[in-house]
C-alpha cells in the first residue's frame, strides 16, 4: 500500500517537472526541472523495494533485507545527475558571459543571427 | 575479454593526455586506432564461431553486468573502430590539441560499450557519459552557434534519458533483472497491460535517439552545426546515430508482447519524408547532409519494422552503408569548406576540377545514398523494397525520389565553373585518402553486395536480376523526374524558404517529447487491446 503511494508520488512529481520543462523560459529553470525529474526517479526506485518490516541491506547476516540492487543503481544515477547538472551549468555560464542572456529564445536569437535576417 | 574493448580506449585516452607531447600524440593515436580496428576484426571472426560472453565481476550471467558479442554487435564494433580510424586519419594534421584526442578515444570506448553491453542500466550510464563527451566535442572550436547547439543537444538528451531510466525502473520492478535476454523471457509471461507504460517510456528515449518524426530537431543542430570539426560531424552521423538504431533492434524484442511495429513503420516513413523536405530547403551543405541523416534513419527504422526478414537484412545493411557514405560526405564537406571558405551550396562550383580525388569520392557517396545501380545503396534499398506491400513501397520510392532531388542540388557543386578568386588551398594527402577510402567502399559494397551481407551477417540472400533491373529503371525514371522537380520547384519555390525557417526551440521539443510519449501510449494500448 505505502509502496503504491510512493510510486504514484514519483510519477506525479516526474510529470510536474516535465510541465516545468515545457513552460520555463529560462535555462536555469530547465536545469532545475531536470534535477527534480532525477529526484522523482530516485523516489521511484526506492519505492519498489518496500515491504512492511523490511530492513536496510547493510551489514552481514541480516534476514528480511530489502533488495540492494535498486539502491546501487540509484547511487550511480545520482552521481551521473550531479555531474550532468554541473556540466550544464558550466555551459550556461560560458554562454551567459558571451551573450549576456539566460533565456532559451534570446540565446537562440543571439547565437543564430542568420535566422533573423528576413524579419 | 570483452571488457578490454571498452577499457583499452579509455586507458589509451588518459595515457595520451598525460604522457605524450603535442607532437607525437597524433602518431600514437593513429597507431592505436589501427591496432584497435584490427582487434575488432579479430573479434568479428571469433564471433562467427559463436557468441562471446563476459560477465563483469564473475557473477552468474543474469545477476552481473553482461557484455555479449554476437554477429550483430561485433559488426557494429568493427564499424565503430573503422570509422574512428578514418576520422583519426582525417584529422591527423588538423588537430594538434591533446584534449581532442582524449575525448575521441573516450567516445570510442563508450560507443563500443553501448554496442556490447546487454544490461539495460549499463546502457543508460554509457549513453549519459557519451552525451557529455559528444557535446564537448561539438563545441570544441568555441564557435558561437555550436556552443548553443552543444548545450541544446545535451539538455534534450538528458531529459529523454530520464524517461529511459524511469522505464528501466519499471522493467526491474516487473522482472527483477536488468539483463536484456532475461528480461525478455520474464516479460513474455507477464500480463500485457502492465507493459504499456515501461514500453512507452523506453521507446520515447529510443525514438529520440533515432530522431523519429516529432523528435528530430536536435539532430541538425548537433550534426550540422557549423563550428564542429568535420571529423566529429562525420562520426556523429556515421556511427553515433547507429547506437539509437542498435538500441531499437535490442529493445523491441524485449517487449515482444506489444506489437507496435505499425507505429514505427509509419513514424519511420514520415521521418523519411520530413527529412528530405527540410534537406531540399537548406543551402548550407552541412545542414543538407544532417537532414538527410534524419531521412535515411527514418527509412532504416521503417525497414526494421516491416516484419520481413529480407527487409530487416536490407535495413541492417543500409545502416552500415549509411555510415560509409555519410561519413564520406561529411568529411568531403569539411574539405570543401576549407578550400572555398563558404558552406553555401549555390556558391560552390567546380569541385571535380580542383580536387579530382575528393570530387570522385563525393560522387560515389552521392550515388550510394541515392541508390544508383552498382553502388551499395542500391543493394540495401533493393532488399528493403522486397518485403514491402504496395503502399509502403510507394512511400519508400517517394522518399528515394526526394533524396535524389536534393542530391541533384548537392551535386551541382561538383561541376561548373568556379568563380573562386582566393588563394589556392592545398588539401593534405591524408584527408584526400581517408575520403577516397570511404567513397571506394561505397562502390565495392555495391558490386559485392550479396557477398558482403553473407560475410557480415551469415545470411544468404540473393538479388533477382529481373527485379534489380526493374529497380534500375525506377532509378533512371526518378532521376529524370527529380531533375524537373529540382529545376521547376526547388529553385523557385517560396514554400521551401518558409520551411527553412522552421526551427523548434527547447520548449517545443519538450512538448513534442510529451506528444510522442502520448502517441506511443495509445499505440501500445491499441495493440494490447
Amino acid at each position: 500500500m505505502l509502496g503504491n503511494i510512493i510510486e504514484l508520488t514519483a510519477i506525479t512529481v516526474f510529470f510536474i517537472s516535465f510541465y516545468g520543462l515545457i513552460t520555463s523560459r529560462g535555462v536555469i529553470k530547465s536545469i532545475i526541472s531536470i534535477g527534480i525529474m532525477e529526484v522523482s526517479i530516485v523516489v521511484f526506485f526506492l519505492s519498489f523495494g518496500y515491504e512492511k518490516g523490511i530492513k536496510p541491506p547493510i551489514g552481514q547476516e541480516i534476514v528480511n533485507a530489502a533488495d540492494p540492487l535498486p539502491q546501487a543503481l540509484v547511487i550511480t544515477a545520482i552521481i551521473i545527475g550531479v555531474a550532468l547538472t554541473a556540466v550544464n551549468l558550466t555551459m550556461l555560464i560560458s554562454l551567459k558571459r558571451e551573450f549576456n542572456a539566460t533565456e532559451w529564445d534570446i540565446l537562440k536569437d543571439r547565437t543564430h543571427p542568420e535566422f533573423n535576417k528576413n524579419i | 575479454m570483452l571488457t578490454y574493448f571498452v577499457i583499452v580506449p579509455l586507458l589509451t585516452a588518459v595515457f595520451l593526455y598525460v604522457f605524450s607531447s603535442a607532437k607525437i600524440v597524433r602518431i600514437i593515436a593513429i597507431i592505436a586506432q589501427a591496432i584497435l580496428a584490427s582487434f575488432a576484426t579479430q573479434l568479428f571472426f571469433l564471433c562467427k564461431k559463436g557468441d562471446i560472453i563476459t560477465t563483469i565481476g564473475n557473477y552468474e550471467s543474469v545477476l552481473g553486468i553482461t557484455l555479449r558479442a554476437d554477429t550483430l554487435s561485433s559488426v557494429f564494433v568493427v564499424l565503430v573502430t573503422f570509422a574512428f580510424f578514418i576520422a583519426a586519419l582525417y584529422s591527423l594534421n588538423e588537430q594538434q590539441n591533446k584534449l581532442f584526442w582524449l575525448l575521441l578515444f573516450i567516445w570510442e570506448g563508450l560507443l563500443i560499450g553501448i554496442f556490447l553491453t546487454r544490461d539495460l542500466f549499463n546502457v543508460f550510464v554509457l549513453m549519459e557519459v557519451a552525451m557529455v563527451v559528444v557535446s564537448i566535442l561539438i563545441m570544441f572550436n568555441r564557435d558561437n552557434r555550436s556552443m548553443y547547439d552543444g548545450m541544446f543537444f545535451l539538455m534534450v538528451n538528458i531529459v529523454v534519458m530520464q524517461f529511459y531510466l524511469f522505464g528501466v525502473g519499471y522493467v526491474y520492478k516487473l522482472t527483477g533483472v536488468l539483463d536484456m535476454e532475461a528480461a525478455a523471457l520474464v516479460l513474455s509471461e507477464i500480463d500485457k497491460s502492465s507493459l504499456i507504460l515501461p514500453f512507452a517510456l523506453i521507446m520515447t528515449a529510443v525514438g529520440l535517439k533515432c530522431a523519429l518524426v516529432p523528435l528530430y530537431s536536435w539532430l541538425p543542430k548537433a550534426h550540422g552545426t557549423a563550428g564542429a570539426p568535420s571529423a566529429i560531424s562525420a562520426l556523429l552521423s556515421g556511427v553515433h546515430i547507429k547506437s539509437g538504431v542498435y538500441l531499437f533492434m535490442r529493445i523491441i524484442p524485449i517487449f515482444q508482447n506489444i506489437d507496435a511495429s505499425w507505429f514505427f513503420l509509419w513514424a519511420g516513413i514520415l521521418t523519411g519524408i520530413v527529412g528530405f523536405i527540410f534537406a531540399m530547403s537548406q543551402s548550407d551543405i552541412k545542414l543538407v547532409l544532417a537532414y538527410h541523416t534524419i531521412s535515411q534513419i527514418g527509412m532504416i527504422v521503417a525497414s526494421l519494422s516491416i516484419g520481413d526478414s529480407y527487409s530487416y537484412m536490407g535495413g541492417l545493411y543500409h545502416a552500415i552503408n549509411h555510415a560509409l557514405f555519410k561519413a564520406a560526405l561529411f568529411l568531403s564537406a569539411g574539405v570543401i569548406y576549407e578550400a572555398y571558405g563558404t558552406r553555401n551550396v549555390y556558391e560552390i562550383r567546380g569541385v571535380f576540377k580542383r580536387f579530382p580525388l575528393v570530387g570522385m569520392a563525393t560522387a560515389m557517396a552521392i550515388l550510394g545514398i541515392t541508390g544508383a545501380p552498382l553502388f551499395n545503396g542500391s543493394i540495401s534499398k533493393y532488399f528493403i523494397m522486397s518485403g514491402t506491400n504496395r503502399i509502403t513501397s510507394f512511400a519508400l520510392t517517394f522518399i528515394n525520389l526526394g533524396t535524389i532531388v536534393s542530391f541533384i542540388k548537392y551535386s551541382t557543386m561538383l561541376y561548373g565553373k568556379s568563380d573562386f578568386a582566393g588563394e589556392a588551398v592545398k588539401i593534405s594527402i591524408n584527408k584526400q585518402l581517408s575520403i577516397f577510402i570511404l567513397g571506394l567502399l561505397c562502390f565495392v559494397g555495391g558490386i559485392l553486395g550479396e557477398e558482403f551481407i553473407e560475410f557480415l551477417f551469415n545470411v544468404q540472400v540473393s538479388v533477382d536480376a529481373a527485379g534489380y533491373l526493374q529497380k534500375v529503371a525506377y532509378f533512371v525514371a526518378s532521376v529524370v523526374v527529380g531533375y524537373f522537380i529540382y529545376k521547376y520547384f526547388v529553385l523557385k519555390s517560396s514554400l521551401l524558404k518558409r520551411i527553412k525557417e522552421i526551427d523548434l526551440g527547447f520548449r517545443a521539443i519538450c512538448v513534442s517529447i510529451g506528444a510522442f510519449f502520448a502517441f506511443l501510449l495509445i499505440a501500445a494500448k491499441f495493440s494490447v487491446g
